[in-house]
């Protein structure tokens, strides 16, 4: 289970440690005024500043009076945690194996896997549209409209 | 007169035979995104966007406003059929069209959605056709500083009345300066913010981004929900949808009050969600039936669906007039419009008339196709809402996945949706506002380009900004609208000390 305060906090400590990078970032740029009018860096440096100080103001109130975020302790159940991870998990996976396997096997495996494991279909309805998704794909994106998906690493080794 | 004069070359422009094929596709096209969850207005027509690229100018803007439309009238087939919100604004719809569905009343819900929607479109796009040109003709004369105060209006009124919590707009509108920001900036010709990955130099492109903010965030939001399609009827009944629409005049009042909440929050921007809620709540107030609202009242139907749509539709004034667009799906059209090689802002009035006025030809034909198509074609997507929801899943997962790819061919793109994704779904469950995100990833380039100009016009002074009196007032009510929560929150505190920390906004009160 995760309460909505936790939620709020590391949402403010992801966007506020994005907003120190941008910060650190842009001083590489150089910020204030040169000859050249004002220097490259003086705007990111700015947003980045509003960015930490507003997650600060953000992280604060996420913390500070619990009475206003009573109405909703929890954020999630762990029944929501799982159907979450359920979706981001494979779909993770399968981005991660796009540079191996390539946009056709990889998005076959994928929807082969998301379908049958669970069960959710029977494993040779699970496969026609497994088969049919790179087919689809192929057709829309390298015949229509003359966009070369990755092929993958496997496929580049045996050489098609 | 001048204005009907053009106005009827456009519709020469717009109604032709592979323009109105146009129409008919961008709307289906549009219907289905709006019918599914997890596909939404903004990255179904960025999606689009790179297909358009070999098009006419005026073909491929007929083709993705078209899908526009399309969506929006979708989002509300499933908010009433299924009480799910295909999109963000039309979560006000189901407060009262599911449960008149509900009651056995789907045709009068729909219809009554439907030509409510239609009324919001038509003064949202007569208002652009009278005022479009003359706020360009007014703009013609900016220079650096009033374009910088435009814009420094446009991202305050998202602070001032976006409705979401107003310190959690500042960071995403800022987010979005930061990420516009990475690359090579135009100016000095420098590398920004790539944070020591070499990739990024070419920046980060806003479509990327609305794919995972909007396709695997909303995804995510949604597949956290079981999914229950518990669907009444959704056979349409003609002679009830005619009597439904004949009925709608008898709720004048509500209609232009709708409209014009909606009009206003499309330009200034606020967005159709905003809107949608605002009217809700504003009609909740003032109708004499203001305590049936949530029971299948058809008041509580017109206003979300009147403001949404006019608020949909006049988006695109400050987007074609002044290169600022109104609500996220437009800031999507206006980045088309850029990589179409056409510079959105006063100039397209004069450099591009047959575009412009192709464009507002359209639109009323476009919202007649859209109501005359998803009328004909609930049946259909009601049914495509069977398909569970486990098989419609990987398949946006893979659209969005390789639909981020397509845009320059790069892998890194794919990992930075997904980054985007997580980071779509935490603001959604956290209530941040996503739109004032995209806009500043589409527009935060140029805004800074205004700011530096207008600071080596004055060689380092704010001064410039207060130089005279058109600037001052955009700035001044540009500041106005950033203070006003805090004077809400003020004013509160005064009246009532004890619940003074209530910050949880409307929208986020009806939604929880």
């Amino acid at each position: 289970m995760i309460s909505r305060r936790a939620l709020e906090l590391s949402t403010a400590i992801l966007t506020g440690s994005f907003g120190v990078a941008v910060v650190v970032s842009s001083l590489d740029n150089g910020i204030g005024w040169s000859s050249a009018g004002v220097d490259a860096g003086t705007f990111p440096f700015l947003t980045g500043l509003v960015i930490a100080l507003g997650s600060l103001y953000n992280l604060v109130r996420g913390v500070l009076p619990a009475a206003r975020l009573a109405n909703v302790p929890i954020a999630l159940t762990s029944t929501e945690l799982r159907r979450l991870a359920g979706l981001f998990v494979p779909a993770a996976i399968f981005v991660a194996a796009i540079p191996l396997l390539g946009m056709y096997l990889a998005a076959t495996a994928y929807v082969f896997a998301v379908l049958a494991i669970p069960r959710h279909q029977s494993v040779l309805r699970s496969l026609m549209i497994a088969v049919a998704t790179p087919l689809a794909l192929y057709v829309v994106f390298e015949h229509m409209f003359q966009v070369t998906l990755p092929h993958g690493a496997i496929v580049a080794a045996i050489g098609l | 007169m001048d204005n009907l004069q053009e106005l009827l070359h456009g519709f020469t422009i717009a109604v032709t035979v592979p323009h109105l094929v146009l129409m008919v596709i961008g709307v289906l096209l549009g219907i289905l995104v709006g019918v599914l969850p997890g596909l939404g207005a903004p990255n179904g027509v960025s999606l689009l966007l790179p297909l358009t690229f070999g098009m006419q100018p005026v073909s491929a803007i007929i083709l993705l406003s078209s899908m526009y439309w399309g969506a929006l009238f979708g989002g509300s087939v499933t908010s009433i059929l299924f009480n799910i919100p295909g999109e963000p604004s039309s979560v006000a719809t189901t407060f009262d069209g599911y449960p008149m569905a509900r009651d056995g009343r789907p045709t009068t819900a729909l219809a009554t959605a439907f030509g409510s929607a239609a009324f919001g479109a038509l003064v949202g796009v007569i208002l652009i056709t009278f005022l479009a040109s003359w706020v360009a003709q007014v703009a013609l004369a900016f220079g650096p500083p009033e374009y910088f105060a435009v814009y420094f209006l446009a991202f305050a009124s998202f602070v001032g009345m976006g409705g979401a919590a107003p310190m959690k707009t500042v960071v995403a509108l800022a987010i979005g300066f930061a990420i516009a920001a990475i690359g090579i900036d135009t100016v000095s010709g420098s590398v920004r913010l790539t944070m020591g990955i070499d990739e990024l130099v070419k920046g980060v492109s806003f479509v990327v981004a609305v794919m995972g903010l909007f396709g695997i965030g909303e995804l995510l939001v949604a597949v956290e929900e079981e999914f229950h399609a518990r669907v009444v009827s959704s056979t349409i009944d003609w002679r009830e949808v005619f009597r439904a629409v004949a009925r709608l005049p008898r709720h004048g009042v509500a209609l232009l009050r709708s409209a014009a909440i909606g009009c206003w929050m499309g330009i200034t921007p606020g967005g159709p969600t905003a809107a949608s809620f605002m009217s809700y709540g504003i009609a909740r107030r003032f109708s004499r039936r203001g305590r049936h609202f949530g029971t299948g009242e058809v008041e509580g139907i017109i206003s979300p669906e009147t403001a949404d749509h006019a608020a949909g539709t006049s988006a695109l004034l400050p987007m074609l007039s002044l290169g600022i667009p109104g609500s996220a799906t437009a800031a999507v059209m206006m980045g088309g419009l850029m990589i179409w090689g056409l510079n959105p802002g006063p100039m397209l009035f004069v450099d591009s008339k047959d575009f412009v006025w192709g464009l507002i030809a359209s639109m009323y034909v476009g919202n007649i196709v859209a109501v005359a198509l998803v009328l004909l074609t609930v049946p259909v997507f009601a049914a495509l809402m069977r398909i569970p929801f486990v098989i419609i899943a990987p398949l946006i997962v893979i659209i969005c996945v390789v639909g981020a790819y397509s845009v320059s061919n790069s892998y890194l793109d794919v990992v930075l949706m997904l980054g985007f994704g997580v980071v779509g779904y935490l603001f959604k469950k956290l209530f941040y506002p996503l739109a004032p995100l995209v806009l500043a990833i589409v527009i935060g380039d140029k805004a800074e380009d205004a700011f530096r100009q207008s600071m080596l016009m004055s060689k380092g002074s704010l001064g410039i900004f207060f130089a005279n009196r058109l600037v001052t007032s955009l700035v001044v009510a540009g500041i106005a609208l950033l203070l006003l929560p805090l004077a809400l929150q003020l004013t509160r505190i005064r009246r009532k000390p004890a619940s003074s920390a209530d910050e949880t906004t409307s929208q986020e009160k009806v939604i929880v």
